[in-house]
């Protein structure tokens, strides 16, 4: 018994036993829910926050913090298409080009908001908040609001294509899109390397405890660089498997969603104060949403509720966040004082 | 001469000299983009008016800061205050709202008043006692009373308030925007609170050093709540002068108003790790905010170049501080040169 509360007080495990249960409860009142369509339609829904999730969990991890990344998705989704269409880049247009010019436009206005913030040691959500409303505004004023309806061929498949494939009744075909394969290798990518380069590991450093990571020899200059660049780099690609599951360019469809991809890293257990933070947690925190959200629609409950539930969430996830770390903390200095005493006794 | 002399260094001394030197400088340069119109005795009145609102979300926004934190839900509580509100009169004056009588408006304004300190209180609590960044407490409650108000007014806006509740918008005494006045008597008093009482003193030590307040018997818990109490009670203020001036509730009116809040109070002079920062500072950094609004919006610019203007102006501002720094401390390199010289000579 003591093993398995153990094992719960790990969020991953808390996280997956509150998301069986609430499916579980769910699928009682409307079983559609579990079926092989809803599932990879609520996959598919949540690939695009869930790769997000992955750029703002390295930055939270870091001990930063970011919600430029919507704008800077936001550009590379306008300019990268932009450039795909209008200009020479499109003759040797195809889907490795593109992404190419997502990753760059991304990592360049990434390693901008990592040089600012690096330059005047502000804190990043003053720096953040600001280059998200420069990027944005200067990106709307250049292009008029104007929708782009045609994308290139080359990026239909990247949410078209399935596999594990299946038709249901009227003929649609379903199955876990591309942009789920893209989420989850980006995912695997990304856990191998915070857990097992050094790059990876001096971003928990940096995190945790940045004074001591500073004296060990990082250079935190070239780090906070890495991970806001890393992130932009991420929102940039985040942005490619928009296009193709919106399949239209809208110049306001990302900004103002960077809140509730926060919220959901934050759920799956990241530290705001650094140093803590897993890509299995975000993974799940990513998917409760999806799946609250889903459920709400298959309830029959009004999208007014929406907002009540995500912040309800966010309150009740950072709360358990805080009494786990004081449970933490009150176990560390019992040790204390159970060693000083041993010294004592000696 | 001399005398001359004295009052000029006086004035190059005061805290806020170079935030009154970029007023006059942001004014004129405004005037001389829009021609005499701005200078004109309407436009004047009209800032009037509308500058409480920056004014007092931002000294919310201020007192948030005073211990390092940030209050997100500044703008979406003084929203939900203004639902709240009219579903309270609603009740009182059995569904006849705009001739609700100065009793019935009275009850409803002290009883929303409550519920604002209760958000407040829940703030300050998550915040203090179970020590979660204030960033994530208010981003909790800001998507919470999002919700409640989109859920209470099914996103329409609720319109047509009695004559005694819109005169704190629109009303004149003497000529002089009942707004206005109001904002100088809650300035004053807040001044009076933070500058002149033992509350006051404490919260500046919390924020400075919360360790050695701590030590020096300051229940630090108590002053984090009452900061976000007082800090909840400034979104009611602006809720009632919203409420004036728009005739109207709605569940995201201003939302944009958080980025400014927060760039007013930066521009003000506060410290973002706390500890630092002034009424005084921030009520002249909302004018000078208020003076680019209406200044940009009399020249038609588009809504998203202002948007874009915002985010530029904070990083200007940091490139702005760190030149004068380094001016400064080259000039007091020179000066200890020549005064070692000077030992030298001797």
């Amino acid at each position: 018994m003591k093993k398995v509360l153990d094992v719960l007080k790990k969020r991953e495990a808390l996280l997956g036993l509150i998301i069986i249960l609430f499916s579980l409860f769910v699928t009682i009142r409307v079983p559609l829910f579990l079926s092989y369509e809803n599932l990879s339609n609520v996959l598919k829904s949540c690939s695009v926050t869930g790769i997000f999730a992955l750029g703002v969990l390295v930055v939270i991890i870091s001990g930063g913090f970011d919600v430029s990344f919507t704008a800077i998705a936001q550009v590379s989704e306008y300019l990268g298409i932009w450039l795909l269409m209008h200009t020479f880049i499109g003759k040797i247009g195809n889907l490795f080009v593109a992404f190419v010019l997502v990753v760059l436009i991304g990592g360049v206005l990434g390693l901008l908001n990592g040089y600012l913030i690096d330059h005047f040691k502000l804190p990043a959500i003053i720096i953040t908040i600001s280059t998200q409303n420069l990027f944005y505004g200067i990106m709307y004023v250049v292009c008029h609001g104007r929708l782009i309806y045609t994308i290139p061929d080359y990026i239909w498949p990247l949410s078209d294509k399935k596999i594990f494939q299946a038709m249901s009744a009227n003929g649609a075909t379903y199955g876990i899109s591309m942009v789920t394969v893209l989420w989850m290798a980006m995912a695997i990518i990304l856990a191998i390397m915070l857990k097992k380069t050094i790059v990876g590991r001096s971003v928990y450093w940096i995190g945790g405890n940045p004074l001591a990571a500073e004296r060990v020899g990082i250079n935190m200059k070239k780090m906070t660089l890495f991970v806001y660049g890393l992130t932009g780099v991420i929102a940039g690609i985040g942005a490619l498997a928009h296009i193709a599951v919106v399949q239209t360019v809208i110049p306001n469809s990302i900004v103002g969603t960077e809140m509730s991809v926060i919220a959901a890293v934050v759920l799956g257990g990241a530290s705001i104060t650094g140093g803590k933070g897993s890509v299995l947690g975000s993974i799940l925190g990513v998917l409760l949403f999806a799946i609250v959200n889903n459920s709400l629609t298959l309830l029959q409950i009004s999208s007014y509720w929406y907002n009540v539930f995500t912040g309800a969430i966010i309150i009740l996830s950072i709360v358990l966040n805080a009494v786990q770390e004081s449970q933490q903390r009150k176990r560390i200095i019992r040790v204390k004082v159970a060693d000083t005493l041993e010294g004592v006794a000696v | 001469m001399k005398n001359n002399n004295n009052v000029w260094a006086k004035i190059r001394k005061n805290e806020n000299f170079s935030l009154y030197v970029t007023l006059v400088v942001v004014y004129l340069l405004m005037g001389l983009l829009n021609g005499p119109r701005f200078f004109s005795f309407r436009n004047l009145t009209a800032m009037m008016y509308q500058m409480p609102m920056i004014g007092l979300l931002a000294i919310g926004m201020l007192i948030a800061e005073l211990t390092g934190g940030i209050n997100l839900s500044i703008v979406s509580l003084a929203n939900f205050n203004g639902v709240m509100v009219y579903e309270l009169l609603m009740i009182f004056s059995k569904g006849d709202v705009g001739g609700a009588h100065g009793g019935e408006i009275f009850l409803a304004l002290a009883i929303s008043c409550i519920i604002c300190m209760a958000v407040g209180f829940l703030n300050g609590a998550l915040t203090s006692m179970l020590r979660i960044p204030a960033l994530l407490v208010t981003l909790g409650t800001m998507t919470l009373l999002q919700g409640l108000s989109l859920i209470l007014t099914k996103g329409y806006t609720l319109s047509g308030f009695p004559d005694g509740l819109t005169f704190f918008g629109t009303g004149t005494v003497l000529g002089i925007p009942m707004s206005l006045i109001l904002f100088a008597v809650i300035v004053f008093a807040t001044h009076i609170v933070l500058d002149r009482t033992v509350f006051g003193k404490q919260l500046y030590m919390t924020g400075a050093n919360p360790v050695a307040a701590r030590y020096s018997n300051v229940n630090t818990v108590r002053v984090v709540i009452l900061e976000y109490i007082l800090s909840a009670l400034f979104s009611f203020c602006a809720s009632v002068v919203m409420i004036g001036q728009m005739n109207s509730v709605k569940a995201n009116y201003y939302e944009s108003y958080v980025l400014i809040a927060v760039l007013a109070s930066f521009l003000g002079g506060v410290s973002p790790n706390g500890g630092f920062g002034r009424i005084s500072g921030t009520v002249i950094a909302a004018i000078i905010l208020q003076i680019i609004n209406t200044g940009l919006n009399l020249l038609r610019l588009d809504p998203f170049m202002v948007t874009a203007m915002w985010g530029a102006i904070i990083i200007l501002v940091s490139f702005g501080r760190e030149f004068t720094t380094k001016i400064k401390v080259s000039m007091a390199k020179k000066k200890l040169e020549q005064a070692t010289k000077g030992v030298k000579n001797a």
